[in-house]
């Protein structure tokens, strides 16, 4: 019973700022919500006994991931961007084709109602993770972090200011 | 052991504000955030059953996923910046240099 009170609270704490973060028009309490939300899911990977899993999600998103979003908010000073609306019929199919979307994403979740109790036993802890991570999938791991190194320089390379001089129109000395 | 359907309700319900969020907002950040947000529902889903059927490859998954969704934030951030550097906004319909 304390598991479900656990659950609910924190699935409407998910829900909620979710819903916080596409409404609000302010970026940076946009961004925070975001935090808030992914703590939220990180009780979520805990009770679905995946505690390693939740420690990355408090690391790596809501402490890494986030962090760029508010510094690149912050750099900017983007918190009240005035946000012309969209074309009205623009808005009106995003809102009911949204919501129909989702109506139907949790009608057939409902149908394919799963009945199977998952294992009693289940070890995920860092230590099992670790292996398979580094036995099974050692080649995709290497070549993750060679696409985060491609990501470093291409995200360098592209906010990287271009020298007047260098463009000829403008008159090089 | 809560049942494997709230959570993947909760999944649903959080993928569908993202979808909702880059449907409505012209705000580039904003669009960027509700992506965040879908692909931490389906990190949710993946997990959800992970538990259910007692396999760990989906944990693998969900760190594969946690990666790419921190370089394709670089990289997403970084062109926001760029555009912002151009164009003085990051509303993305004012983004249409190869707009039709």
């Amino acid at each position: 019973m304390f598991e479900y009170l656990i659950f609910f609270t924190f699935a409407a704490i998910a829900v909620i700022f979710a819903i916080v973060v596409i409404i609000h028009r302010n970026t940076v309490i946009s961004a925070l919500s975001l935090v808030v939300s992914f703590f939220a899911l990180a009780v979520m990977y805990v009770l679905l006994d995946a505690p390693f899993m939740a420690a990355l999600q408090v690391l790596v998103y809501a402490g890494a991931i986030m962090v760029l979003f508010l510094f690149v908010i912050m750099l900017l000073n983007i918190q009240k961007l005035p946000e012309a609306p969209g074309r009205p019929i623009h808005q009106f199919f995003a809102w009911v084709g949204g919501f129909w979307f989702g109506f139907l994403l949790l009608y057939y979740i409902s149908k394919a109602a799963i009945v199977a109790d998952p294992p009693e036993i289940y070890a995920s802890n860092a230590r099992d993770i670790g292996l398979k991570l580094f036995e099974a999938y050692l080649l995709p791991f290497e070549l993750v972090s060679i696409m985060l190194l491609a990501a470093i320089v291409g995200a360098l390379v592209i906010t990287q200011r271009i020298e007047r001089s260098i463009r000829p129109e403008e008159g090089a000395p | 052991m809560i049942p494997i359907e709230w959570f993947l309700y909760l999944s649903a319900i959080l993928f569908t504000i993202g979808v909702l969020g880059v449907l409505t907002r012209r705000n580039g950040i904003t669009m960027f955030m509700s992506i965040e947000l879908m692909i931490n529902a389906v990190n949710l889903t993946f997990i959800a059953y992970a538990r259910q059927l007692g396999d760990l490859h989906g944990l693998i998954f969900v760190f594969f996923v946690m990666a790419i969704a921190a370089a394709e934030a670089a990289v997403g951030l970084a062109i926001f910046v760029a555009l912002f550097r151009h164009r003085e906004t990051i509303d993305v319909d004012q983004a249409n240099l190869m707009h039709w």
